[in-house]
């Protein structure tokens, strides 16, 4: 099946500075695909080249499988940064000039105002929003038409708690519904909590992208303690197949070469060596910590 | 383009600032004209029932004294306009929206052109209304004179206008910033109106005649008095309106291309 998105070698310079460097990714067809990486490290300049409002220096992208054109665009729902719209006019009157430039009629504008609660301001200068309302009016201009595609830079920017469990449940529901859904953020557990597939981004570089057990795979650990923690991670580093030790807090935390923590011969191994376990458990690593140690942070 | 010109009617229709700016065009053209009559009409010595300055409001010379004056500063108005609407969408960061929602750069930077021609065909419609109202109102027509002699004044104000329009579009696309991209419109105005004069005068020189102001300019000579001051130079500016149209279509041409160049090939 065509991907929706190929991007290939893009990368990006402001000047001497270099915002992206030969980033390469493929967003497959009904995927939640999570670009995640702290400030700076180039998201919004990706989303923004591949959008065609920033101009990349090399590389290049295709949409659907085609050279990227302002008809593909159309197709898209895209919330860029920030909520960009005319301030002397209401909601609703942005939204009919959004759904003109992407040829579709007024007809669905009441639905989108439902969806994300606005109906009642429907008439009120954009200038008069909130910080949320702005962006909930940017994501109802996203929705407008019902694409099967869309691109959001940090959706929740602004919301309030509410607001932001709306936004996730909205995009699990729209993920539900088949589209594929390019999602950039900072914030790990929201991208942790939808995507389906992720991207890593450091400095403009690509350190990691692909399905999310795939880009976690081999990350589960063991957490462990006993009375005596040297003893244990003196045993520990003995043990056949063990990667790394490493303390943390009041225990010990065990990496595995092949991911293939077997509980019940720790426990035994351990015991035979004199040494009784008091904590014993397997634990899933989070894309935060996994974040973390691909980025140094 | 019907479609985007839609779209562009959709986004300053309820703009206040549009509808004021508009009106004080509107008014301004015939006002401003009134304002000159008045005086050519009431304020300076007759001879034989006639004003010793002529009469620049009767016809053939309202086309030129209309055009003339409605093009000396009046375009101040269309340009702060054209200035404000293309900067709004930097400032709101709409042109980003805009592409983003579907459109190409080349329709968000052609409808804006095509908004500016309209603009100008609509006060060039203001000043040639304005001109017949004058010459039929307030004169009685010659009968050896044809209401239309000397009309050819309001197509040159048409283009003394999109000249202007299009520098002032130009010097928005660049600069981004309404009050900053106005000062820097006005202060490129007075400056090749300083060198123009200075070179001129003191130094005879030709070249100024071809700046982008001044060609435009030249091709709507002074009307006023022209029964007591020679009209020195009559058949060399006659003989060189010509150039003047193929140097300002020229000029036109640049305007277009630079601002448009730098809307397609710059990060927005």
């Amino acid at each position: 099946m065509t991907n929706i998105l190929n991007i290939r070698s893009i990368t990006k310079f402001y000047g001497k500075i270099r915002a992206l460097h030969e980033v390469s990714f493929d967003v497959p067809p009904g995927s939640v695909y999570g670009v995640l990486g702290p400030n700076g490290s180039g998201k919004t300049t990706l989303l923004g080249i591949v959008m065609d409002v920033l101009q990349s220096s090399g590389g290049e992208y295709a949409w659907f499988g085609q050279p990227p054109s302002s008809r593909h665009r159309r197709q898209i729902g895209t919330l860029l940064e920030t909520p960009n719209f005319y301030h002397y006019l209401s909601g609703e009157r942005n939204l009919k000039i959004a759904a003109a430039i992407k040829g579709h009629g007024e007809e669905d504008i009441p639905r989108v105002l439902e969806t994300v609660k606005l109906t009642g301001r429907r008439h009120s200068k954009f200038s008069t929003y909130s910080l949320g309302m702005k962006q909930r009016l940017a994501i109802a201009s996203c929705l407008l038409g019902n694409p099967s595609v869309l691109v959001f830079d940090e959706p929740t920017n602004g919301l309030d708690p509410v607001g932001i469990a709306e936004t996730r449940q909205l995009i699990l529901d729209l993920s539900r519904e088949g589209k594929t859904i390019l999602l950039a953020s900072h914030l790990l557990d929201e991208v942790e909590k939808v995507c389906s597939h992720v991207a890593i981004l450091q400095k403009g570089q690509l350190l990691m992208a692909g399905h999310v057990n795939e880009v976690l795979t081999n990350e589960d650990y063991v957490e462990l303690g006993a009375r005596d923690m040297q003893k244990l991670a003196a045993l520990l580093s003995g043990y056949p197949g063990v990667r790394q030790v490493k303390p943390y807090e009041q225990s010990l935390q065990v990496y595995f070469e092949q991911n293939n923590a077997d509980l019940d011969g720790i426990n035994q191994y351990c015991f035979e060596n004199g040494v009784v376990l008091n904590h014993l458990q397997l634990r899933k690593r989070s894309l935060e910590s996994k974040f973390m140690e691909l980025t140094n942070t | 383009m019907r479609t985007t010109l839609q779209i562009e009617w959709m986004k300053v229709r309820n703009y206040r600032t549009f509808w004021i700016l508009l009106a004080i065009t509107i008014v301004s053209i015939p006002g401003f004209n009134y304002m000159f009559y008045d005086i050519f009409d009431n304020k300076f010595p007759k001879m034989r029932g006639k004003s010793i300055f002529g009469s620049p409001f009767a016809f053939p010379d309202v086309w030129q004294t209309v055009s003339w004056n409605a093009g000396g500063v009046l375009f101040l108005i269309p340009a702060i306009l054209i200035i404000t609407l293309t900067t709004n969408e930097f400032t709101y960061r709409t042109h980003r929206q805009n592409v983003i929602d579907g459109w190409s750069r080349g329709q968000f930077v052609g409808v804006k052109m095509l908004e500016i021609l309209l603009l100008s065909i609509f006060t060039t419609l203001i000043v040639g209304l304005t001109a017949l109202a004058f010459g039929r109102l307030g004169n009685k027509v010659p009968a050896d004179v044809s209401i239309w002699q000397g009309s050819h004044f309001v197509a040159a104000y048409f283009v003394q206008m999109l000249a202007y329009s299009l520098i002032a579009f130009m010097m928005a696309m660049f600069i981004r910033r309404a009050g900053l991209a106005m000062g820097v419109f006005f202060v490129y105005l007075i400056i090749e109106n300083i060198v123009v004069a200075v070179c001129r005068n003191r130094y005879h020189a030709v070249w100024v005649d071809y700046l982008p102001e001044e060609v435009t300019d030249l091709l709507i000579p002074q009307p006023y008095a022209k029964a007591i001051i020679t009209q020195q130079g009559a058949s060399r500016w006659e003989s060189h309106v010509p150039v003047y149209l193929a140097v300002a279509a020229a000029y036109l041409l640049i305007f277009c291309i630079v601002s448009s160049r730098r809307f397609l090939k710059s990060d927005l």
